[in-house]
């Protein structure tokens, strides 16, 4: 199974645009408001970046890219997880090496950020994603579980990340970061037909909160 | 009016290149991106050390980077942590052939940057271990998962690593041992006016007259309590015994470093430390080494703190190994 790497990245970036007003919305109401920007911004570099060195491994010019540019922690903490997907695919493209990859980079987030699963952080979806791929499913439901891990931060209060100063005020909605970093597994398998919809149902209305109790599939 | 005399752009990267002007021969000043390294390093030496933080708390870092002490310092805006690639590469720059150490105060963005950091050094083979200062016991608390902050300690831990990794330990040896001077160490800081605010001028906090914050941070961060002025010697002795207490161990041999906060005088901290010296006397703790000085400020604030190291024996000739940085005062070897 090869799956196209600059592919991958170029709809991740199509992705952040989809759902950049989702994704302000949420940080405007537990961090500072830039992570859509960051995202943003920093995955349009990456496609600059890939468009003028299209012979470099491209998932270690996007962990560049986001370690050396983008602002906030978000960014550089996606940026160990693009490194660490580098270098597990420079040892091969299969899905065993998609999976390393995703685990390195979880592992190594949680090393730098200290975060634990249910922390209301990006580790909520790369979990669910980490355990669908080391699983061998399908990428659609790789893609489904990061989607659901990060909508269920949404009944989760921050312990961890700036969103941990708010307290209460965020719980209902989803955390941006899970949101964002749930996007790359959504594009990945978009990239190889294996998409679960149309991005835009999947983002609802980031103003209302999602119900505590039981939280629809469309509102993340 | 703001009071502070910098340039409104660039003041870290403006005043880092007067540094660097004004000792060529003992720092080598990188702009893209930020940071200082030694000119010179003991040939024994395995290990870069490499130690950063916010700016407004000179001469730390930059003034321990030499032979001795620190191999580099990062410097990030004022009283905000560098950037990860500020890190990365200064500690590329100066890695030994086995490895990197960071020494690194406890905030949450300092742990984070310099954390990516070492994600990045390794994914390069570049062996790296960080040794956490958290010293300051005004921040002790069971409620919150932040632990103490780093403060005036970081100084002693960084002279004391320094003089072991001339000694030609190894990374692991290194990280073990820095871990304990940190846990050996407590600090209290008090302040009688907070510092200038860099941005908008004027105090950063104000203090009604004859009142003493006590337990302040190193970046103005408020204490738990605000006290009447008890006069000198009181304020003095309680501040030091309150450290003394907080020792994870009092047998034998002290460090004290008498820190000023940035406004306060070379008169007034030698007052201090004469006073805590004949505190600690009484008290039959012996003194092993001391440093009095303005070594790790908080901008302009009037103030000063007290740091205790109970001092293990093996310890001794680290502190006592030659350094040669720009603002670590002479040390003298009274026993």
């Amino acid at each position: 199974m090869t799956i196209d790497r600059h592919l991958v990245l170029r709809t991740y970036a199509q992705a952040a645009h989809t759902a950049y007003d989702t994704l302000t919305s949420l940080d405007q109401l537990s961090g500072d408001g830039d992570f859509g920007d960051n995202l943003r911004e920093g995955l349009d570099l990456v496609v600059s970046a890939l468009a003028a060195r299209p012979a470099e491994p491209p998932f270690a010019v996007a962990a560049e890219v986001f370690l050396d540019e983008v602002g906030g922690t978000s960014g550089p903490l996606l940026g160990l997880l693009f490194q660490e997907i580098a270098g597990a695919l420079a040892a091969g493209d299969d899905r065993a090496a998609w999976a390393a990859g995703v685990r390195e980079g979880l592992a190594a987030i949680q090393r730098v950020g200290e975060a634990e699963p249910g922390d209301r952080t990006m580790v909520d979806a790369l979990v669910p994603a980490r355990d669908a791929l080391e699983a061998g499913e399908d990428l659609r439901d790789v893609a489904l579980a990061a989607l659901a891990g990060a909508r269920a931060t949404a009944a989760l209060r921050a312990r961890r990340g700036r969103a941990s100063y708010v307290g209460e005020r965020a719980v209902g909605f989803a955390d941006p970061g899970a949101l964002g970093v749930a996007l790359l597994f959504w594009s990945l398998a978009r990239a190889q037909d294996r998409s679960p919809g149309e991005l835009a149902d999947f983002l609802g209305d980031p103003h209302e909160p999602a119900s505590r109790e039981e939280t629809p599939a469309q509102q993340i | 009016m703001n009071s502070l005399f910098l340039p409104e752009q660039h003041p870290v990267e403006q005043a880092l290149r007067g540094l660097a002007l004004a000792h060529p021969g003992l720092l080598h000043l990188t702009e893209d991106p930020l940071y200082v390294t030694a000119r010179d390093r003991h040939p024994g030496r395995r290990v870069g050390i490499v130690s950063g933080g916010g700016s407004g708390h000179e001469p730390l870092h930059t003034g321990f980077v030499g032979r001795g002490m620190l191999d580099a310092a990062v410097p990030g805006r004022i009283f905000a942590s560098p950037h990860n690639r500020q890190v990365y590469e200064a500690s590329r720059a100066v890695a030994g052939r086995d490895g990197v150490l960071h020494v690194v105060k406890n905030y949450t963005g300092d742990r984070i940057n310099f954390g990516i950091a070492a994600e990045r050094l390794r994914a390069d083979g570049i062996p790296v271990r960080r040794v956490l200062v958290d010293d300051d016991l005004a921040t002790e608390s069971t409620e919150t998962a932040t632990g103490r902050r780093g403060t005036g300690a970081t100084v002693i831990v960084e002279k004391l690593l320094g003089g072991a990794a001339d000694s030609g330990l190894g990374l692991d040896e290194l990280a073990g041992l820095g871990a304990e001077f940190a846990a050996a160490s407590r600090s209290l800081a008090v302040a009688a006016r907070a510092q200038t605010s860099p941005s908008r001028g004027g105090e950063a906090f104000a203090l009604p007259d004859g009142t003493l914050e006590y337990g302040v941070g190193i970046h103005g961060e408020r204490a738990a309590a605000t006290l009447e002025h008890p006069g000198f010697d009181q304020l003095v002795d309680r501040m030091t015994e309150q450290v003394l207490d907080a020792l994870p161990t009092t047998t034998g041999s002290v460090l004290l470093l008498v820190n000023g906060l940035g406004a306060t005088t070379l008169l007034e901290l030698y007052a201090v430390h004469a006073r805590v010296a004949e505190l600690l006397d009484k008290r039959g703790v012996n003194v092993a080494g001391r440093l009095v000085g303005t070594l790790v400020p908080a901008l302009d604030m009037s103030g000063f703190s007290l740091t205790l190291t109970a001092l293990r024996e093996d310890w001794a000739a680290f502190w006592h190994a030659p350094a040669r940085t720009l603002a670590l005062p002479a040390l003298e070897s009274i026993r």
